[in-house]
């Protein structure tokens, strides 16, 4: 960090010269290249079903202030959460019970492996039937897309800690639970939240798929209405929403990652 | 080898018949250690020296209850060995600290899963941190600290149990000279103060008779005690480490251990190929 500031302010006279885009944030600068553009192809093509970003907006706008939005915003967030939660628990549970056990991995490798890969929505009319068309069944969904992968990277990352850690937490009188309580599950930590980040995102897929294709509520269901209507601007409008549920859930769980694994040294990271 | 009995007091480390193989990869067996006989004294320094390979780690796990073996029996002041126990403590040639916790709570975490209150163990680990010249960095992480002073926290971590037996596995092999000869003399400073059981891994001769009171020699395939040497310098050595290293008995014991390992290096040398 220090290294840094020294050698902008040693160097403020020739930086000056120097292009000064290099200074400007990336991810702002993208979001509105992005914007213009759409604006500008919806603008020009002229076309019902691309329908520029302002007329988009405009259809957000009319919706929340009618409380569409709201209410199915806050209908879809709880179906979220729940599967989540439960994709998490159960997750972590079955990750670290595999990634411990030999026995364990032999006996569910198989089946968590066949359904990560199987395509998550062919379960739905099975959930539908059993579950009925409430929010079990979207919940339902939601856990097939998401708890798979949080599995799979948990039982990696508990293979891969170190054994000497194990070991010397052995030697100092450490009992199963403890072992696995107070060195594996921080060791495993980085590695689990990769593969929770990865879960959130196909969750909120998960959610959107439920609520289209089962139950027909929140989000997914104004986006089915709309797609009926051949209503482009209302599709899109909701899709923005959608993006920015998915950007909200991750930046959560990339705020919890960072307080867990502050002690990863940042070395292997980029910054420029 | 059962003539070498350390005679002066009674024994509190015994192993009679030690004998351990492990089953490798391809099924075939390794010999690590084979009829090991040793007594080792109640507060007694002992070193233990031998090539790459000789079963020296090994011998340390079984002494520690980390690693079953296959015959033979290990006693602790006449207890048998069945597990890891409060009464012995391990150092670690990595270090093996956890990477995520604070230097404190490295030192503390031996206390911690013996059930250790938390104001007790922060109090004893801060004097440990404090006897091992690390204060001021309680609450810094192991990736924010040279490898000496890691091996410290180690070493601290090891103490606040207060161990009767402290098992070191090459301590200062990860550290450069310098730091390695910083981190000798205070131990021995410490062990002077603070007397207890040392059995001390190590590859090199010099660090094996410094610290010793005598020094196990150990030979490879299958790995066994090959003799053991009387370390008769006097303590204690701390004050000056210098003036020991010139004289002559030092010189001498250091050599006669160069002699003896260099023929087991021979020995085991790859025959030859025709030519
Ligand atoms: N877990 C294991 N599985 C299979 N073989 C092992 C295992 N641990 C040790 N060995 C073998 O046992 C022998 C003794 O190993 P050990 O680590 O005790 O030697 P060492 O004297 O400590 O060597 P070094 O000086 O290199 O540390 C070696 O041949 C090693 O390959
Ligand atoms: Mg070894």
């Amino acid at each position: 960090m220090s290294a840094l500031a020294d050698h902008h302010s040693t160097r403020a006279a020739p930086a000056r010269k120097r292009p000064s885009w290099r200074r400007l944030p990336a991810a702002p600068i993208s979001l509105a290249a992005g914007a213009a553009a759409w604006e500008l192809i919806g603008q020009l093509a002229g076309m019902s079903f691309f329908p520029p970003l302002s007329t988009v907006l405009a259809r957000l706008a009319d919706m929340a202030t009618s409380g569409l939005i709201v209410t199915s915003l806050a209908d879809s967030l709880v179906n979220l959460i729940l599967g989540f939660a439960i994709s998490l628990a159960a997750g972590l549970v079955a990750g670290v019970a595999m990634g411990r056990y030999r026995k364990v991995e032999a006996a569910l490798g198989v089946y968590v492996y066949a359904l990560l890969t199987a395509p998550s929505l062919v379960f739905a009319p099975i959930f539908f039937s059993l579950l009925g068309e409430g929010r079990g069944s979207i919940v339902a969904v939601v856990v097939m897309y998401a708890m798979f992968v949080i599995i799979i990277n948990t039982a990696s990352a508990i293979q891969s800690v170190p054994v000497h850690l194990v070991e010397m937490a052995r030697s100092y009188g450490a009992g199963e639970r403890q072992v696995l309580l107070r060195v594996m599950l921080p060791a495993a930590a980085p590695m689990i939240m990769a593969g929770v980040r990865l879960g959130v995102g196909r969750a909120v897929t998960g959610m959107i798929n439920g609520e289209m294709f089962i139950a027909v509520v929140g989000l997914g269901r104004i986006v089915t209405q709309a797609g009926g209507r051949f209503d482009s601007a209302g599709v899109l409008a909701v899709l923005l929403v959608i993006i920015a549920v998915a950007l909200g859930a991750v930046a959560l769980v990339q705020a919890v990652d960072r307080r867990i694994t502050r002690w990863v040294p940042r070395t292997t990271r980029g910054n420029q | 080898m059962g003539s070498d009995d350390y005679g002066k007091e009674r024994a509190l480390i015994e192993i009679r018949g030690l004998g351990k193989s492990f089953v490798g990869q391809d099924n075939e067996t390794v010999e690590a250690l084979r009829d090991v006989n040793l007594d080792v004294g109640e507060n007694e320094f002992l070193t233990v020296l031998g090539p790459s390979g000789c079963g020296k780690t090994t011998l340390l796990k079984t002494i520690a209850g980390l690693i079953p073996w296959n015959d033979g029996d290990i006693r602790i002041d006449g207890t048998p060995v069945r597990g890891p126990g409060p009464d012995r403590s391990m150092v670690f040639q990595n270090f093996a600290l956890l990477p995520w916790a604070t230097v404190l709570d490295n030192v503390a975490f031996g206390l911690r899963m013996r059930g250790v209150g938390r104001a007790e163990r922060e109090e004893r680990a801060r004097s440990l941190i404090a006897m091992v010249g690390l204060s001021g960095f309680e609450t810094k992480r192991p990736g924010e600290l040279s490898g000496g002073m890691q091996q410290r926290v180690g070493l601290a971590r090891a103490l606040a149990m207060r161990p009767r037996v402290l098992l070191m596995d090459e301590p200062f092999g990860a550290v450069d000279e310098q730091t390695r000869r910083l981190l000798q003399e205070e131990l021995l400073s410490i062990w002077e103060e603070h007397r207890m059981t040392v059995v001390f891994i190590t590859h090199s001769m010099e660090e094996a008779v410094l610290l010793g009171d005598r020094v196990v020699l150990m030979s490879a395939r299958p790995g066994r005690i090959s003799e053991i040497v009387p370390v008769p310098l006097e303590r204690p050595r701390s004050s000056d480490v210098g003036a020991l290293e010139r004289s002559g008995q030092y010189v001498e014991i250091t050599a006669y251990l160069w002699d003896r390992l260099r023929d087991m290096h021979e020995e085991h040398r790859p025959s030859k190929v025709a030519g």
